[in-house]
């Protein structure tokens, strides 16, 4: 136990402050405009990783809002059918891709490194590269809506319907090339995040004291590794088949369009467990906090992640059971679907635990929570209910699908992420999100969304199908429908609210300490919005929760020696992270934004010419090649 | 309040390295990125068995399976360039920095000899990729790895400019490590592609 270096941040005097002031400068990002570009600090990426899925949210929305508008009235005018099934498919993709993926991993991006106490990711050019490839494949996609010229085959685009023969025109093809663009992303924010919760967790952090958050995190970062190359595999074969005629999915020249479904699906399935799994590590993280006290079945917990993320892959073929599979293939798939309830039930169980007896603080974020619950564990019995052979064959395609992913999706993802937004504000931005503001948030858009989606389980039953445009009126079913309409708009007034709430605070807001829950992990140990460097000094730990067990012992354990003239963070080992090296990071830079420009001009290329395959990979390399070329002076020590 | 509990330094990092080639957090990251190729090889390859599993003739009638002799040569040419690639990184690591650009150099070579060799190969198909899924499948893999063994070579080449210029050192020298396990994968992957592409419709 060597005293090297000041202790920073309690050693107010005119030296401690010099050093912070250093350390400071040494991890400043650049202002200014072109600055912007060059930015590589995880905060400032995984904060714009979730604007940006904020704001996608939101327009996503509205053309939810818009389908409703449709559909309140038999034979309403609104939307003429071809753009009703251009605005369910943007919607549809944009929900799933541009919104609850990134916003996972923006939230991940921005509070994994904070709560293993490190300084920032592993690879912090690769962070920036796979925000501007997410932010440019984005608007392009979004763009073709507007252009008239967007995909029109749903979400899932099965062939043969989105072949040459039947989807005519550049819709599925900007769907297959930007939505495998955007899997870039995905995948390299996977890889950093692995890396980076493997090595770069603070000295004492054994894989046992990780909070629950960064094993989900963990979890949906492997699912991510395995599930998004079985749809770029997909996408690329359908965009060869649209683009250069390649028979994968055609039948009569031996292709197979049930290829499409299975690769399709053997993603899509762990893709709402990648939503869902860090949602539950948000939700863990505000349980623990709101009881104020450490989480029931911690082992147990971590198990059920873990499982939930393996079995998710076994599933994939309950989305199919109408294709005509043998009778057996079904049968097992559906064991398996019915399997995934037991570590769910575990979880539910290890939460009701960590509740119960508790004096439960009922503020925002457990309201968000209290509500997740509610309309997540309805979202699950009918899934319960759709995952068996019989009664999915019965409402495959009708409303009652469409009510039980909403239920799954908004209830099992977006109210987890409102409790993290409310919870994690206050750290990010350095000021509480209104109280009041966020409880009528809450109760509104709970309200208006069992108004909006329960009637939908009823049309579904009725018989009312999936992807129509408009319905007749000697069917019925004006009043659910307009029910469901009003159901929706109070929702987006729920929503709206609370980005309203994220605007006005961040300049009214109440301002916020460094703790303002009393939570026990480690980004709470730092300013609030947090340094430049995250901490002044690296922590070191002793168990799972820090910030309550450091006052006991009645001393702060940090690391020392790091450099102050550049970027440094420890390197530890996997299992039990004792300290095995200290990794320079790079510094600002615009090489990550260079290349991601010429890998989309690479991308949208392909739609109009092969050949553009050959200049993105040769266009990608030579900025690589900049990116990475080793600067001099060259680095000695 | 956190900042007002007393502070012990409970691990000094003055004295500890900040060179680690081979456990640095960039080695891990290309694992990572080499479990990504191998799941989209798994998925690419898995698709091949799908189709010919739904069709009666595979390959279709008329298309011989491609011939043996070119993807052999490469089967020995690839390994041959890995042990020239391990041998460069011995002499790095031993500091023996005329030993690691010669090495990679000869790997570059060697890779270069492979994509010759595949060139011919694929010029001697006797089916398109737009005559029937079969041939839409053997050249979509083939493509894939063509394209992983150029991006290999180039980044070997990068690496090879390097060493040329006296760049790396024992400590610095994460380049080498970094490529040397891509390449390892380039090379090794050709295997499974090497059975199915060649072996599996003459013997199943
Ligand atoms: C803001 C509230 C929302 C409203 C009002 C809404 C409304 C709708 C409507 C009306 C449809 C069309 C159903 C059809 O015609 O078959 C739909 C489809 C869909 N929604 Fe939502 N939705 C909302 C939120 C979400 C969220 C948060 C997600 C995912 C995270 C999501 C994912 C989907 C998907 C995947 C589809 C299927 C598209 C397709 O059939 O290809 N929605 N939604």
């Amino acid at each position: 136990m060597t005293d090297v270096g000041p202790a920073l941040r309690h050693r107010d005097d005119a030296e401690g402050r010099e050093t912070l002031a250093t350390i400071e400068r040494t991890w400043q990002s650049p202002k200014g405009f072109f600055g912007w570009f060059t930015h590589v600090n995880h905060t400032n990426i995984g904060r714009r990783f979730v604007a940006t899925a904020l704001i996608f949210f939101a327009i996503a929305g509205v053309l939810g809002l818009l389908m409703r508008w449709q559909l309140s009235a038999p034979l309403n005018e609104v939307l003429d059918p071809d753009t009703y099934n251009q605005v369910m498919t943007v919607h549809g993709t944009a929900m799933m891709f541009l919104f609850a993926i990134p916003a996972m991993e923006g939230i991940a991006i921005y509070l994994v490194p904070l709560m293993i106490g490190a300084r920032d990711m592993a690879f912090p050019r690769l962070n920036a590269f796979g925000y501007y490839v997410y932010l440019i494949g984005g608007v392009i996609f979004l763009l073709s809506l507007p252009l008239g010229i967007a995909p029109a085959a749903g979400w899932f685009n099965y062939v043969p319907l989105s072949n040459k023969e039947f989807s005519p025109g550049l819709g599925v093809d900007i769907w297959t090339t930007m939505i495998t663009f955007i899997e870039v992303a995905a995948l390299t924010a996977a890889v950093e995040l692995i890396v980076t919760i493997f090595k770069l967790r603070a000295p004492g952090m054994s894989l046992n004291r990780m909070p629950i958050f960064v094993w989900a995190v963990l979890v949906m970062s492997f699912m991510i590794l395995f599930a998004m190359p079985s749809v770029i595999v997909a996408s690329a074969m359908l965009m060869m088949d649209r683009l250069v005629d390649t028979q994968f999915f055609v039948a009569e020249a031996g292709g197979s369009p049930l290829l499409w479904q299975h690769l399709f699906w053997f993603f899509g399935h762990p893709e709402v467990y990648i939503i869902f799994v860090p949602a539950l590590g948000i939700v863990t993280s505000v349980v623990v906090t709101f009881a104020q006290r450490p989480v029931f079945g911690y082992t147990a917990l971590v198990l059920a992640l873990v499982s939930v993320g393996m079995v998710s892959f076994g599933l994939w073929v309950h989305h199919m059971y109408t294709t005509g599979l043998p009778f057996m293939g079904r049968s097992f798939f559906m064991a398996a679907s019915a399997m995934i309830s037991i570590p769910s039930g575990v979880q539910i169980f290890c939460w009701i635990m960590t509740l119960w007896g508790a004096r439960i603080r009922f503020e925002v974020p457990m309201l968000w929570v209290l509500s997740f619950f509610a309309v997540f564990i309805t979202g699950g019995l009918t899934g319960v209910m759709v995952a068996s052979v019989p009664f999915d064959r019965q409402v495959h395609d009708t409303y009652f699908v469409v009510a039980h992913f909403h239920y799954v999706l908004v209830g099992g993802a977006v109210f987890p992420l409102m409790a993290g937004l409310y919870y994690w504000y206050p750290k990010a931005v350095g000021r509480m999100l209104s109280d009041r503001m966020g409880k009528w948030s809450v109760g509104l858009s709970f309200v208006g969304f069992n108004l909006a989606f329960f009637p939908m389980h009823q049309l579904g039953l009725e018989g009312m199908p999936r992807r129509i445009y408009t319905y007749l009126p000697e069917m019925d079913w004006g009043f659910l429908n307009q029910l469901a309409t009003v159901g929706a708009i109070i929702l987006a007034v729920g929503f709206g609210l609370t980005f309203w709430n994220l605007i006005y605070s961040a300049y009214r807001g109440t301002v916020a300490d460094e703790n303002p829950w009393n939570a026990p992990t480690l980004e709470w140990a730092t300013t609030s919005p947090p340094l430049n460097c995250n901490f002044a000094q690296q922590p070191v730990v002793q168990d799972d929760r820090p910030l309550w067990s450091w006052p006991e012992r009645g001393k702060r354990t940090v690391v020392g020696g790091l450099r102050t003239d550049r970027r440094e963070t420890m390197v530890t080992t996997l299992l039990d992270a004792r300290p095995q090296s200290v990794q320079v990071l790079p510094g600002p830079t615009p090489w990550p934004f260079v290349s991601a420009v010429a890998a989309s001009v690479g991308f949208l290329g392909l739609i109009f010419s092969p050949w553009f395959y050959l200049i993105g990979f040769f266009g990608a390399f030579v900025t690589f090649v900049f990116w990475f070329w080793p600067r001099k002076p060259y680095r000695e020590d | 309040m956190t900042k007002d509990i007393p502070v012990e330094v409970a691990v000094d990092a003055s004295d500890i390295t900040r060179f680690a080639p081979h456990t640095h957090p960039l080695w891990w990251g290309i694992l990572a990125a080499v479990a990504i190729e191998a799941a989209v090889v798994a998925n690419l390859l898995t698709s091949y068995f799908y189709l010919w599993a739904r069709t009666d003739a595979w390959p279709p009638e008329g298309v011989e399976p491609p011939p043996l002799l070119w993807p052999t040569l490469i089967l020995v040419v690839l390994p041959l360039s890995s042990v020239t690639m391990w041998w460069a990184g011995k002499g790095s690591d031993a500091g023996r920095m005329r030993q690691l650009a010669l090495g990679v150099s000869a790997s570059v070579l060697l890779a270069c000899v492979a994509i010759g060799f595949r060139s011919i190969q694929i010029a001697q198909f006797d089916i398109l990729w737009s005559d029937h899924a079969y041939g839409s499948i053997l050249w979509a893999i083939t493509g894939f790895h063509y394209t992983h063994v150029v991006s290999a070579i180039v980044g070997t080449a990068a690496v090879a400019i390097l060493a040329w210029m006296g760049y790396f050192t024992p400590e610095r020298q994460l380049g080498v490590v970094v490529d040397t396990l891509y390449w390892y994968f380039v090379a090794g992957v050709y295997l499974p592609i090497y059975l199915v592409l060649y072996w599996a419709p003459r013997l199943l």
